[in-house]
């Protein structure tokens, strides 16, 4: 079988005045992800390739970067499906370089927690001694299932235009996250994160290209998460309903 | 104010304004022919219809503070600073004041007679 051509960027804003194309001939296997190929180079060819990776399954979201000009997960992207002749890996746009692929994605994560993605409670006495579970009806879990799935890779971040040029935009990861957990029955937060995002930088920044749900590798619709939550953040109301949030279920007794 | 308030706002004019201009050029090629549309006379005597003035002036308000907001937001996205966000904001009223009670000048003057054919 013919060799791989993979062409890596590299990059170490440390020593390197610019990034330089760097080209690896890689074995080819059946079933060949661009993770594998760029292991293969790394262990065999060149071992000061710089690439983060973990599950290989496509569920940490380590491995995001630029595979042939599109955002994409390494882990998930099979060589043959790029034709299987040349790949080209470079880090994701929007990030600032570590080195080589591994871009910096603190600010990402900062953003992610200033939208409070978690469940906001009143009833802090329940969260600490619970007597029962909040309850969701499969209505309300598909208003934010798909939402769920979000595995923090930053590749939406990477491929959205508002955030290519404003610096203070949460981007669509956070702000899909926000929508989330708002849009959460068992959820009482709503108000916290409108106060975080409606703002010159916030949530209206978006202008709905959409990239962001193109490349999501997990089938996440972060554009149509943020239409959502426009309309969640110019109402001012819950995306459910107020009293389903304060159900607690209680475990009927066992009588054993 | 809320940038969801504005963000209504910039809808809100958006509509209008479609709506506001087709009335506009209709009204143009109905009552009066294109040809003789722009003349002095025919313009002052529209001016001089109550109706029509306000309906002017409405569109002269709509247009600029759809058009003057979404300079802002363009000017908001090129930088981030907190002085120039501030300045922005300021700019923007100033803008659309000073161009409002311009346009205004014209439209009242020609409707008190200001102006004569």
């Amino acid at each position: 079988m013919k060799d791989l051509k993979l062409v890596v960027q590299r990059f170490d804003p440390v020593k390197d005045a610019s990034p330089k194309m760097v080209e690896y001939a890689v074995p080819k296997r059946e079933g060949m992800t661009v993770l594998d190929a760029l292991l293969y180079a790394r262990d065999y060819v060149d071992h000061s390739i710089g690439l983060r990776f973990s599950c290989r399954q496509a569920s940490c979201g380590s491995c995001g970067m630029k595979i042939n000009g599109r955002p994409r997960l390494a882990c998930y992207t099979q060589v043959e499906e790029l034709g299987g002749e040349k790949v080209v890996a470079q880090p994701m746009d929007n990030f600032a370089i570590i080195k080589d692929l591994v871009t910096d994605l603190g600010s990402f994560f900062d953003k992610h927690k200033a939208v409070t993605p978690r469940l906001v409670r009143e009833d802090g006495e329940e969260q600490e001694r619970p007597t029962g579970e909040y309850l969701m009806t499969p209505g309300e879990l598909s208003k934010v299932l798909q939402f769920t799935y979000c595995i923090k890779c930053g590749l939406c971040t990477s491929s959205c235009p508002t955030v290519a040029t404003d610096e203070r935009y949460p981007g669509p990861q956070a702000l899909t996250q926000a929508y989330r957990y708002s849009a959460d029955a068992r959820d009482q937060g709503g108000a916290e994160r409108i106060a975080a995002l409606d703002n010159s930088h916030g949530v209206w920044r978006c202008h709905f290209a959409g990239s962001c749900s193109y490349v999501c590798p997990k089938g996440v619709d972060p554009a149509l998460g943020i239409q959502l939550l426009k309309r969640h953040v110019m109402t001012g109301k819950p995306p459910h309903a107020k009293d389903e949030a304060s159900k607690v279920w209680k475990a009927p007794e066992s009588g054993r | 104010m809320r940038e969801s308030r504005l963000m209504l706002l910039q809808y809100i004019t958006a509509l209008l304004a479609v709506a506001l201009v087709a009335v506009h050029l209709l009204t143009q090629g109905i009552i009066y022919p294109y040809s003789t549309a722009i003349s002095f006379g025919t313009i002052l005597s529209l001016y001089r219809n109550g109706l029509y003035a306000i309906f002017l002036e409405a569109l002269l308000v709509v247009v600029l503070v759809h058009g003057f907001n979404g300079v802002r937001i363009i000017l908001h996205e090129w930088r981030q600073t907190a002085p120039w966000s501030r300045w922005v904001d300021i700019g923007t009223v100033v803008a659309i004041v000073a161009t409002v009670a311009f346009g205004s000048k014209t439209v009242i003057l020609a409707v008190f007679g200001g102006a004569s054919g």
